[in-house]
């Protein structure tokens, strides 16, 4: 290594660091300590270094950098907070929103006629739902014609009238299904002027015993209020017998 | 964040530093102060990820680094210099000479290093950065480190005989 090459390889060595262990540089100086003038030239690159290494230390940051980027730093993180828990929130609403969802859904699903079984207390409710609600009557005001048209249209007309119901005006009939098997239904007028729209005060549903699992086995009527209504339910000769009207157990009495 | 590694500690050990490497290599108050709070974002997203506590210096300036390059990867194409390519005399600069200077000169010298270079030149005076660690930070072999603060320092040496010292 001569004098030139030992000057460009010392120009990246700095006084005090640990330049010395590179194994070029530890060469340059070993023959920096052999040659005066090298020496010479190496004690003025020292003293530029170190007055360049100051120079470039001098350069100051801005006052307020350090502040400013704390306060970024703190303002981005409560920002990400609140997000986070708007997040959550939503996360939350969502949830909350479904579950409402599920429990209108599900007792929704819960209440549809089937498969509801066939129990006197469904058959009871929907029938006497049926009576205060809508149903297709045909209008009649002879039981024997009520008689023929349940025939005609296969629904039970085999039904004995209780001697009660045969005083009261006939308004017409119906055909109800329950779950498989069908209802006749037959309308009558109390006496009183019905509201407009209305075809009957007093109804019998009559349906086979068979298609009520749980339908009672005695011609005694037993008395059942269901929906504001007062029923009155027996069995006859395989056939079971709902009347129902508005009233307490007294007022359906006179009927039977 | 590394454990134990207080987000304000961190930013008050080496905001400092970190701003002169950014102001050396932009020469601008305002984007040196961009690139250095960036850093510290990018820490405050990803400094949990180093396990090794004593890299974190050198985490900060990579970071800071690789940003600059970012913001001038359209702007500069790197020449490679190999090391022989240094020639002719090294330009006797009196130590004396560079005391008179103010900062702003030095930074006009500086400014006047092409980037490849002096982004090693900043990092070899400011922090007494080992040859090693310079070239983790530039993400460049050692011997490239070596030829980088070569070739710029004797560049930067050339500029600085050529300005007039201070009254």
């Amino acid at each position: 290594m001569n004098r030139g090459e030992a000057k460009q390889i010392l120009i990246i060595y700095r006084p005090g660091t640990s330049d010395a262990d590179d194994p070029e540089i530890a060469e340059a100086l070993a023959l920096v300590r052999r040659d005066p003038e090298l020496s010479r030239w190496f004690d003025e690159h020292c003293a530029l270094q170190t007055a360049l290494r100051d120079k470039f230390r001098q350069i100051a940051p801005p006052a307020a950098l350090k502040e400013q980027i704390i306060s970024e730093h703190t303002a981005r993180t409560k920002a990400s907070q609140r997000e986070r828990v708007v997040g959550v929130t939503a996360v939350a609403a969502i949830l909350v929103a479904l579950a409402l969802v599920a429990f209108h859904w599900w007792p929704q699903k819960s209440e549809q006629p089937y498969p509801r079984p066939n129990t006197l207390a469904n058959y009871h409710r929907e029938m006497v739902t049926i009576a205060l609600n809508s149903y297709a009557m045909t209008a009649m005001t002879n039981l024997d014609q009520v008689h023929s048209w349940l025939a005609q249209n296969k629904a039970p007309s085999d039904y004995v009238l209780p001697a009660g119901l045969k005083k009261v005006a006939v308004t017409g009939c119906a055909v109800e299904p329950f779950r498989s098997a069908t209802a006749s239904l037959i309308c009558f007028r109390k006496g009183n002027t019905l509201p407009p729209g209305q075809a009957g005060d007093l109804w019998l549903f009559v349906i086979d015993q068979t298609a009520v699992q749980d339908a009672p086995a005695t011609a005694s009527p037993q008395f059942t209020p269901v929906n504001g209504l007062m029923t009155a339910t027996w069995t006859q000769n395989g056939k079971l017998y709902l009347l129902a009207t508005k009233g307490d157990e007294q007022a359906i009495q006179k009927f039977l | 964040m590394a454990r134990g590694l207080e987000f304000e500690n961190v930013v008050a050990h080496h905001y400092g530093p970190l701003y002169q490497f950014a102001f050396s290599l932009t020469r601008n108050e305002a984007e040196a102060c961009d690139l250095t709070q960036q850093t510290f974002y990018i820490w405050a997203a990803k400094g949990h990820q180093l396990r090794d506590v004593s890299k974190v210096k050198t985490w900060l300036f990579t970071t800071l680094h690789r940003e600059f390059l970012g913001s001038r990867r359209r702007q500069t194409r790197f020449p490679h210099v190999e090391l022989d390519d240094t020639t002719g005399d090294l330009p006797a600069v009196p130590p004396a000479s560079v005391n008179q200077l103010d900062s702003g000169h030095l930074l006009e010298a500086l400014g006047q290093l092409d980037e490849v270079y002096r982004a090693a030149v900043v990092l070899f005076y400011i922090e007494d950065y080992s040859y090693n660690e310079i070239a983790q930070v530039l993400d460049i072999p050692l011997g490239t480190v070596k030829s980088r603060l070569t070739r710029g320092l004797q560049r930067l040496h050339q500029l600085l005989t050529n300005v007039p010292p201070q009254p």
